[in-house]
C-alpha cells in the first residue's frame, strides 16, 4: 500500500517537474526571440518572406470565413431577435460580436491550424533532418534565423487578418441585412459604426497579436524539439494545433475579462 | 610536430544509462588528418558533435588552441564555430534554399563581403568541389554525393582551422567516394587540420596521418595508419576483419 503510494506521488512529482520544465522552456524561447529581436542582426528580408507565406497567403480563408461568420451569424440573430422585434439591433450585435470576438478567435483557430501546423511541420522536419544542427553549427542562432522571423510576421500579420475578417463579416452581414430583413445599407452601416467603439476593435486586435505569439512560440518550439523521424513531425503538429487551439480558447477569456474590466 | 590545436581530456558522456564515452583522451595537431574509427554506436559522430557544442558532455575538458570551450553558452560558442566546420554525414543542406544560397550562408552571417564577392567566393569553393555552375539547382535535384560535396563546401567557406567530417563516403558509390575523398584531399594539403569519422577503412588509411579506434568508450587503438594495419591487436584486427565482411 504504502508502495503504491510512493510511487503515485513519485509520478505526481515528475509530471509537476516536467510540466514546470515545459513552461520555463516556452518563457525562455518567448524571452530568447525578444531578446534576438533587439541585439539584432534582425532579418528583415526573412520577415517580409515570412508575412507574405504566412499572412498573405492566409487571406483567401480569411475572406472565407469572415463572410460565412458574418452571413451565418446575421441571419441567426436576425431570426432570433426578430421574434422580439428587435430587428433593427441585428447590425449592432453581429458587429461588436465580430469586432470583440468572433473575428479575432476564428480567425486565430483558422491560422493555428493552417499556420501553426506548418511551422510546426517546417522546422521538425529542418530538425530531425539535422537542418537546425547545420545552423548552430555554423554558428548561427536558430531562434534569431526561425522564429524571431516567424514570431513577428505572425504578430503582424493576423491583427490584420483578423481586421479583414472583421471587414468582410460586416459585408455578409450587411448583405443578409438588406435581402432578408430589409434593413437598408446605409442605416448598417450606421449602427455598425455608431456601436463599435475605439477599444473593440482595439480588443481584436490585441487578442490577434496575443493569439499570433502563442501560435508562433508553441509551434517553434515544438519543432525545434521534434525527434523521431517523419513520425515525429505528424505528433508534433499534431499537438501544435492542438495545443495552440486550447489556449486560445482560454486566453480568450482573461483577455476579454481584462478588457471589460479596463474599458 | 605541429602544435596542439584541439585537446579533449577526459571526455565522458552518456544518455540516460547508456555510457558512450568514458574517459576519452585525444589530440590534434595543426594540419593533422586523423581517423576516427569504430564500430557503430561506439560515439564516433557524438564525439564529434561535442566538440563543436552540439552534444554537452558530462565531464570532462574540450580545448581549442588553449582556451576551454566545453562549457560555453551557444553565443559564446560561435566564434569557435567559426574556425571548427562541421560537415554533416547528410550534408545537412537547407532543403528550401539553392546551393548558392548554402554555400554563401556562413558568408552572408559572418562577414561583410559584398554580394558580388559572395558570388565570386561561391563560385570558387564550387569549382573546387567539381560542381562549377550548379548554384541555381535546389538540394533536391543533388545526388547524395554532390550533397555532401555542397555541405563540405559550405563547412570549408569561412576557411576554418579544423573540419569535421562525419562519415563523408557513408551510401556512397565508388566513384562519388573517389570524389569525396579527392576533395579532401585537397583540404589536407591546403594545411587544414581534420578528424574523419569514417568505417571506410582505406580511405582512412589513404587520407589520414593517424588512426583512432574507439571501442566501449574508450579509445582502443591511436597510432599511424601503417601501424594500424599491422596492429596485433585483437580489437583492431576484428575490427578490420568484421568491415572486409
Amino acid at each position: 500500500m504504502i508502495k503504491i503510494i510512493e510511487s503515485k506521488i513519485e509520478s505526481l512529482y515528475l509530471s509537476t517537474r516536467e510540466f514546470f520544465i515545459f513552461v520555463g522552456e516556452i518563457f525562455g524561447l518567448l524571452f530568447e526571440t525578444l531578446k534576438c529581436t533587439v541585439t539584432g542582426p534582425f532579418y528583415f528580408s526573412r520577415l517580409m518572406e515570412q508575412i507574405n507565406h504566412i499572412g498573405y497567403g492566409s487571406t483567401s480563408i480569411t475572406v472565407v470565413i469572415g463572410l460565412t461568420m458574418g452571413l451565418v451569424m446575421t441571419l441567426n440573430f436576425g431570426y432570433g431577435l426578430a421574434k422580439f422585434g428587435g430587428t433593427l439591433y441585428v447590425p449592432a450585435v453581429v458587429s461588436l460580436s465580430l469586432a470583440r470576438e468572433m473575428a479575432p478567435l476564428f480567425t486565430s483557430l483558422l491560422v493555428a491550424g493552417r499556420v501553426g501546423s506548418g511551422i510546426a511541420a517546417e522546422i521538425g522536419a529542418m530538425n530531425v533532418t539535422q537542418q537546425v544542427d547545420a545552423i548552430r553549427a555554423l554558428g548561427t542562432s536558430p531562434v534569431r534565423v526561425l522564429v524571431v522571423p516567424r514570431f513577428w510576421s505572425l504578430v503582424i500579420s493576423l491583427p490584420l487578418l483578423s481586421a479583414l475578417a472583421f471587414a468582410v463579416g460586416i459585408l455578409g452581414g450587411m448583405v443578409v441585412c438588406k435581402s432578408e430583413f430589409d434593413i437598408v445599407p446605409g442605416f448598417y452601416l450606421y449602427k455598425v459604426f455608431s456601436t463599435v467603439k475605439f477599444h473593440d476593435y482595439m480588443s481584436g486586435l490585441v487578442k490577434s497579436a496575443v493569439f499570433a505569439g502563442i501560435i508562433t512560440i508553441f509551434a517553434c518550439y515544438k519543432g525545434l524539439k521534434t525527434r523521431d523521424g517523419t513520425k515525429g513531425v505528424g505528433l508534433t503538429t499534431t499537438w501544435v494545433v492542438v495545443t495552440a487551439s486550447i489556449l486560445i480558447l482560454v486566453t480568450d477569456f482573461f483577455i476579454s475579462k481584462i478588457f471589460l474590466v479596463i474599458w | 610536430m605541429n602544435e596542439v590545436i584541439l585537446e579533449l581530456k577526459n571526455i565522458h558522456k552518456s544518455f540516460g544509462n547508456n555510457t558512450i564515452h568514458s574517459g576519452i583522451n585525444l589530440t590534434l595537431h595543426k594540419g593533422e588528418s586523423l581517423g576516427l574509427l569504430g564500430g557503430s554506436g561506439t560515439g564516433k559522430s557524438v564525439l564529434l558533435r561535442s566538440i563543436i557544442g552540439l552534444e554537452q558532455i558530462d565531464k570532462g575538458e574540450i580545448l581549442f588552441s588553449g582556451k576551454r570551450i566545453d562549457h560555453l553558452s551557444e553565443n559564446a560558442l560561435i566564434p569557435f564555430r567559426i574556425k571548427i566546420s562541421y560537415s554533416f554525414q547528410s550534408g545537412a543542406l537547407f532543403d528550401s534554399i539553392n546551393v548558392f544560397e548554402n554555400v554563401a550562408y556562413p558568408l552572408f552571417e559572418h562577414t561583410k563581403f559584398s554580394y558580388n564577392q559572395i558570388k565570386d567566393k561561391v563560385a570558387k569553393m564550387l569549382k573546387l568541389i567539381d560542381l562549377e555552375g550548379k548554384e541555381d539547382l535546389m538540394p533536391s535535384d543533388l545526388s547524395g554525393g554532390m550533397q555532401k560535396r555542397v555541405g563540405m563546401a559550405r563547412a570549408m567557406i569561412l576557411n576554418p582551422e579544423i573540419i569535421l567530417y562525419d562519415e563523408p563516403t557513408a551510401g556512397l558509390d565508388p566513384a562519388n567516394t573517389l570524389n569525396v575523398v579527392s576533395l579532401m584531399q585537397k583540404l589536407k594539403l591546403k594545411g587544414l587540420a581534420s578528424i574523419f569519422v569514417t568505417h571506410d577503412i582505406p580511405s582512412a588509411i589513404m587520407l589520414c596521418d593517424r588512426i583512432v579506434v574507439l571501442h566501449e568508450g574508450k579509445i582502443a587503438f591511436n597510432d599511424t595508419p601503417e601501424k594500424f594495419q599491422n596492429s596485433e591487436d585483437p580489437i583492431v584486427k576484428k575490427f578490420i576483419t568484421s568491415t572486409k565482411e
